[in-house]
């Protein structure tokens, strides 16, 4: 259900997954599962969320994302939340939502930058 | 900011509020009636009252400073007496309430105390008196009932005069508050990728919020890695400010952004520790130097001091 809304971009040894809407909760189990099956498939290093679109995160949403931080680490790879725009932050602080320990950037650019994996020069020019 | 001289018109009070506030002081339509019984009497002393009124100004420093110029203080007898024979007129509609505020006004704005407004009317009450106990010797209840009237007349007076001073004062402070709250929040891009945010005077929650605000949007259109919060200018920090610092740094962090909170006073750090708040969690180094040197490194820049660098003139031609 969720590979409409979340697909899953396999980059080197990287996985992207790309919120494209708004998730139900049982959409993010579902990215969850689909999430650590695909690390362990794919013998990935890192795993990447992209929230850019999203104008709300909830308790739910951010202890299932801290969950795939975890979950991946034990198998492996780390996990990196790009993309949260200024509103949702502010809200998540206000709701004590800090996302402890998970590593995150301002965007899928910063993100890959800080596996390493940089777009190559030509592109961005 | 010039809001000190944006003159802002004195809002007229509404009949209702000039009701309220005669009922409220039982001023009521026999006292009108004895006010304007003894206008006759007022004119025969008014002179004699002014005189003595002006006589008791002149012998004090603090109102004496007001009058040294005789065209000015010739100006206000004639109005002070025009006054004093209002008073006895019968006529105390918005006209009589409207000029009662502009006159409060004047005071304020040329700075006459408080204290020496009451002490005026206080003198005014006295002097009257006086002259009512000699008028109605052989009527003494008269004289109380005339006086009873004036008095609640007297306050009514003052009560106008010290709203306009309180209402000066209020917007003197909103003023001031929005002066402040545009200065408040400046963000700057120090270098690519590094923000500064120098936080100046105390923080409630509204601040903290525009502040908070204020810097995530600047993160995302700069892309900053890393911001120096300096909190150098914050006088005092409890439980509610400290905590407004961790979320403002929390939601950076959200958005990928490491900070760096500089300037804490060695008295801020003992509250803090005493309060028992944690910023463990956050990095904070002594001084704003030292923390813009971390964040340089954190981003991966060395900063080298040039041959010859650090003259006072750069030679010529350069």
């Amino acid at each position: 259900m969720n590979r409409a809304r979340a697909p899953i971009l396999k980059l080197e040894d990287t996985l992207i997954a790309s919120v494209q809407e708004a998730l139900m909760d049982a959409d993010l189990v579902g990215l969850r599962d689909e999430l650590v099956a695909d690390v362990k498939r794919y013998r990935a290093h890192a795993v990447i969320i992209d929230v850019t679109v999203l104008d709300v995160l909830d308790s739910f949403a951010a202890r299932t994302i801290r969950n795939i931080a975890q979950m991946t680490r034990l198998i492996g790879a780390r996990t990196i939340i790009v993309g949260i725009q200024p509103d949702v932050a502010f809200a998540m602080v206000q709701l004590g939502l800090t996302l402890d320990g998970m590593e995150t950037a301002l965007d899928l650019e910063d993100g890959l930058a800080l596996i390493g994996l940089r777009p190559g020069k030509a592109c961005r020019a | 900011m010039t809001y000190k001289e944006t003159v802002v018109p004195e809002p007229p009070l509404a009949g209702d509020e000039i009701r309220q506030r005669k009922a409220f002081l039982e001023f009521r339509d026999d006292d009108v009636a004895r006010l304007r019984s003894i206008n006759e009497l007022a004119q025969r002393y008014a002179d004699a009252v002014i005189e003595d009124f002006y006589r008791h100004l002149m012998s004090f420093e603090d109102t004496r400073a007001f009058f040294t110029d005789p065209a000015v203080l010739a100006h206000v007898r004639s109005m002070q007496k025009a006054y004093f024979m209002r008073l006895t007129q019968g006529e105390y509609d918005e006209n009589y309430v409207a000029n009662r505020v502009r006159i409060g006004a004047i005071h304020e704005r040329v700075g006459l105390p408080v204290k020496s407004y009451f002490g005026m009317y206080c003198f005014y009450l006295r002097s009257v008196l006086k002259r009512l106990h000699g008028e109605y010797k052989d009527n003494p209840e008269q004289a109380v009932a005339v006086f009873d009237s004036l008095m609640k007349l007297t306050f009514f007076d003052v009560g106008l005069a010290i709203d306009t001073y309180i209402e000066s004062r209020e917007r003197t402070i909103q003023g001031q508050q929005e002066a402040i709250r545009e200065l408040s929040t400046p963000v700057l891009l120090l270098r690519p990728s590094l923000l500064l945010l120098p936080i100046i005077g105390l923080i409630d929650s509204l601040r903290a919020r525009q502040l908070t605000e204020q810097l995530l949007r600047s993160v995302r259109s700069n892309r900053a890695k890393v911001v120096v919060i300096d909190v150098t200018g914050v006088p005092s920090v409890d439980t509610k400010v400290a905590n407004h610092l961790v979320q403002a740094v929390e939601a950076a962090r959200l958005m990928g952004a490491a900070s760096i909170i500089t300037g804490i006073a060695p008295e801020i750090a003992q509250t803090m520790v005493k309060l028992g708040i944690d910023l463990m969690r956050i990095t904070t180094v002594g001084d704003l130097q030292s923390g813009i040197e971390e964040a340089e490194r954190l981003l991966g820049y060395r900063v080298v001091k040039l041959d010859g660098g650090g003259r006072q003139n750069p030679p010529e031609g350069t």
